[in-house]
């Protein structure tokens, strides 16, 4: 076994909910608002039924093989190289997502708050914190993971609590204006997002009792969806789906409009505190699932020697993939859906049809053994 | 990082991989051809000269009794042993015919030692040693031997009694209500403080020994019912395999058995105060007992231990949660109040209120240093000065703090060199620090600080964001002897968490730690709390006057 760990199922459900959430608040409203204008917040809600599809699909899966991870279980399926190609294919998307993260964390961090310093900075010590945390283990990860959720929850709520005083809550309505299409065209974006329980794939072997993670995993893509609906109503109703859809980040515009007392004003920057800890167990989940997918496809015995050159590899896509934050923000409405729908949806289900054929046509018994 | 911590540790401390090398130097100078024990007494006592030398301290008294004249020896160490006591209860009875020859069997060589044992002296704590090693052990620690010629085995009188200091209040732990007894630097009498307080049957002292020129007693004090049998066994192994020539402090043994030596934070938590160690002994953790000193080391520790003070468990409740959340709000304090404002003041000055900014840049006017070099000189001076007064006589502190106030609070801001504000920031900062209850946590806290500072002077607040995720990775990386550091925070139970951060009445306590992992985790029945007997809710004030009853006649039927 490559990690000895384990999580308990609220850990892996956690982790899940922070890798969901944790920059999906900074770039969906304004995306999904866009297409679906006050009925963005639909939107969400209708995007996970993707996600909890992914998530069965999964459960099936690790269910079906106990104590392996997607890139194992591929393997087992498909044949070794075949299995080992479609194993590198899962690498290759998580640290291109890993380094979409990043990218899109650091733009943000840079374009409103630190304008004049470097966007190497900010990509780069982050990816150096999450390097040391995927050294440290995927049990560390998910005990920091515990800590900071708190945070992060505690901050958002409170936010959204500070900034009733500015709702209008005219700006929601009408409610469907434009029929469904609009907004099932817009739920393709935190569809993306919500596609993200992927990493539930590589966590469930290493939980205590994986038969608890679909429930753990439901109900984070649940409340991950449910605070993420309540953010962007909380946008519209401030600012207006006109005024939403043209931020960048909206929920910073929107922590701005708060003031209480001429004291508490302007601390955007107390919440991009709490992000930056969310963010940055995003990209520890991500980098620590392709190290352990690499390591697992070209046999290693230990997965940490392959965690730093990964990370120079996410530093390095960073710059590589996107010239600037605009073409990431249209990459993710327009391109991302159809891309990670090949992920996300299609493979995952071309091994369960594969797994089914086999046991049911030539009557191959996939048999649960432990390692 | 821990993984490499866990990685250097193995390299440089290897546990129980290495040969079995001899306990004790004593033991390896039995072994040469020269010391070979001897059963008559004149070649034992040569070589108990040998092996001892010439110290001023080492008494022999040798003589002879009984009608045959069997040659005996007694060899204690002056000061160790009660002289006293050796006079009256073990040469007094051999020396007196009266005695000796009262029994009808005749004392003879061969019948010595058991008639001895078994009859002549007047003694309670009595045990054979095997050999003369073993009782040179015994002698070095305040036992007295007696030596029979033609007798292998030696008996040795538990005669333990040096200059104790006697139990008095912990200085460093003080506290406004509770035992004022503090442990001492004599194992027995701490022993003894325990037991006093748990008179349970199941109170056990293990006794394990560590150091091989000090061969320091190491009790191991825990509940057997209660204790977690890996925990325990695994700090066995621990402090087995602790193999040096001293032992003095139980900071020794900390270091020796912590399970992240490289770590900036202390992962076993020590006190001087017996009713804290008794109160963490009946809670399943395992009290690790040094001779030779009043600090006595506590398994598992658990990082938010350090928020919680001995008082907090005897006065009301409110009071306990209200402090609980000022020692976490302070512990903060200390760690990145100078940071966080540098951070805000260098990069975020939008997050200040206008004329809170507008005073702060008035007083920043004309000050030549960047914030984050006034933050860091004034926190280096401020340790200078405390490190300068700790060890300093009273009357000689007092000059060093007046000299570091003046220099620090008057002469630097109206020189211009630093602002007020950095001054306040420094003082408050300061003072935290010293609210935390726990010396060796805050030490780790002002440690801390200044990579801190130095984050948010180059990064602002995203610095210091990075700089308490690396941190908080390190914490959550830490576990004593099994028990995740950050529990109950992180792997705990709500009940845990809850126990942790308030303190409830002592009637809702019905479970241990779950953390832990005891044998047995209730405590008490659920409620416990005395009630009023049944029916009588008047209040006997009304009931002795009389009062009530006439103005409310079947009152308290009804109710």
């Amino acid at each position: 076994m490559l990690e000895k760990g384990k999580i308990s199922p609220r850990q892996s459900g956690e982790l899940l909910f922070i890798t969901v959430f944790a920059t999906s608040i900074l770039i969906v409203p304004a995306v999904t608002t866009s297409i679906a204008a006050q009925d963005a917040w639909l939107a969400i809600l209708l995007s996970t039924l993707p996600g909890f599809f992914l998530l069965g699909v999964l459960s099936w899966l690790g269910g079906k093989h106990p104590g392996q991870t997607l890139f194992q279980y591929a393997e087992t399926i498909l044949g070794k190289w075949p299995g080992k190609l479609f194993g590198l294919l899962y690498v290759w998307i998580m640290l291109q997502t890993a380094a979409t993260t990043t990218r899109q964390f650091s733009d943000y961090l840079s374009t409103a708050f630190m304008p004049l310093t470097p966007l190497s900075v900010f990509t780069l010590s982050l990816i150096f914190l999450s390097v040391v945390a995927v050294i440290s283990g995927l049990e560390v990860i998910a005990r920091m993971n515990e800590f900071i959720i708190l945070l992060v929850v505690a901050f958002l709520m409170l936010v959204m609590v500070l900034a009733l005083p500015n709702w209008e809550p005219a700006n929601l309505l009408p409610v469907l204006a434009h029929g469904l299409v609009p907004v099932l065209r817009a739920s393709a974006t935190p569809a993306v997002f919500m596609g993200e329980v992927l990493v539930a794939a590589v966590l469930l072997p290493y939980t205590t009792r994986p038969q608890r993670t679909f429930a753990a995993g439901a109900a984070a893509l649940l409340s991950a969806a449910f605070l993420l609906a309540a953010g962007v109503v909380a946008a519209i109703a401030i600012f207006g789906p006109a005024l939403v859809s043209v931020f960048r980040f909206p929920l910073h515009m929107f922590v701005r409009t708060i003031n209480i007392g001429d004291i508490l004003t302007r601390f955007e920057v107390i919440v991009m505190v709490t992000w930056v800890a969310g963010v940055f167990i995003k990209l520890s989940v991500f980098l620590y699932c392709a190290s352990l997918g690499l390591a697992q496809v070209l046999g290693l015995r230990q997965y940490r020697p392959v965690v730093f050159p990964l990370g120079i590899l996410v530093a390095v896509f960073c710059f590589l993939f996107f010239e600037n934050i605009v073409e990431i923000t249209e990459g993710i409405k327009s391109v991302a859906p159809k891309v990670y729908a090949i992920y996300y949806l299609v493979l995952p289900l071309l091994l369960v049809i594969i797994t089914v054929v086999r046991e049911k046509i030539f009557g191959h018994k996939f048999q649960a053994k432990r390692q | 990082m821990t993984n490499a911590f866990s990685l250097l540790r193995k390299i440089i401390r290897p546990r129980s991989t290495r040969p079995a090398a001899p306990q004790t130097d004593n033991e390896a100078a039995a072994k040469k051809p020269e010391n070979v024990d001897s059963t008559i007494l004149k070649e034992r006592l040569a070589l108990i000269k040998n092996r001892l030398g010439e110290s001023n301290d080492v008494v022999i008294r040798e003589f002879s009794t009984g009608s045959t004249e069997v040659k005996m020896a007694v060899l204690f160490i002056d000061g160790l042993a009660n002289k006293q006591l050796i006079n009256d209860a073990i040469i007094k009875p051999l020396l007196s015919t009266t005695i000796v020859n009262h029994y009808p069997e005749k004392l003879t060589a061969k019948n010595a030692f058991d008639l001895v044992k078994n009859n002549i002296v007047f003694y309670s704590e009595i045990s054979t040693a095997p050999d003369l090693t073993q009782a040179l052990k015994m002698v070095l620690s305040g036992d007295t031997d007696l030596f029979i010629d033609g007798e292998q085995k030696v008996l040795v009188f538990g005669t333990r009694a040096w200059e104790k200091r006697t139990p008095a209040e912990p200085e460093t732990e003080a506290a406004v209500r509770g035992s004022r007894e503090g442990f001492t630097e004599t194992m027995r009498i701490n022993t003894s403080l325990l037991r006093r307080r748990i008179k349970h049957e199941n109170l056990r002292f293990e006794t394990m020994k560590a150091g091989r020129r000090t061969v320091t007693d190491v009790n191991l004090v825990y509940i057997s019912d209660i204790v977690n049998q890996r925990t325990l066994e695994e700090v066995r192994r621990r402090i087995a395999a602790i193999d040096t020539d001293a032992i003095l402090e139980s900071g020794y043994i900390e270091e020796y058995i912590e399970d992240y030596p490289f770590s900036i934070f202390p992962q076993i938590e020590h006190t001087e105060r017996v009713d804290k160690a008794a109160a963490a002994v009946i809670e399943g953790r395992i009290l690790i007992m040094t001779d030779n000193t009043p600090f006595m080391l506590i398994v598992p520790t658990t990082f938010f231990q350090y928020i919680s003070a001995a008082e907090d468990y005897y006065e009301r409740p409110y009071i306990a949660l209200f402090l609980r959340f000022l020692r976490l709000f302070v512990l903060n304090i200390a760690l990145f109040l100078p940071a966080a404002y540098v951070a805000v003041v260098t990069f975020h000055q939008e997050m200040l209120p206008t004329p809170l900014l507008l005073s702060i840049a008035a007083t920043r006017e004309g000050i030549p240093f960047p914030v984050v070099a006034e933050a860091l000189v004034m926190e280096g001076t401020f340790e200078v000065l405390r490190e300068a007064g700790v060890r300093l006589p009273k009357t000689v502190g007092q000059a060093v703090s007046i000299v570091g106030g003046l220099v620090i609070g008057d002469a630097a801001i109206r020189a211009g060199l630093v602002s007020p504000a950095m001054v306040i920031i420094v003082a408050t900062t300061a003072i935290s620090t010293f609210a935390i209850p726990a010396y060796n946590a805050a030490v780790s806290i002002r440690l801390l600080r200044f990579p801190l500072i130095f984050l948010a002077g180059i990064m602002g607040l995203y610095g210091l964001i990075c700089g308490l995720i690396l941190i908080l990775i390190h914490l959550a990386g830490l576990q004593s002897f099994g028990v995740p550091y950050l529990s109950p925070l992180v792997h705990g139970t709500f009940s845990d968490v809850v126990k942790t951060f308030t303190r409830p009445p002592w009637w809702l306590f019905v479970r241990r730690p779950h953390m832990l992992g005891l044998q047995q985790s209730r405590r008490q029945a659920t409620n416990t709390f005395s009630r009023k007997p049944e029916g009588s809710t008047r209040e006997l004030t009304h009931d002795a006057t009389g009062e009530k009853r006439q103005n409310q006649p079947g009152g308290e039927n009804d109710s």
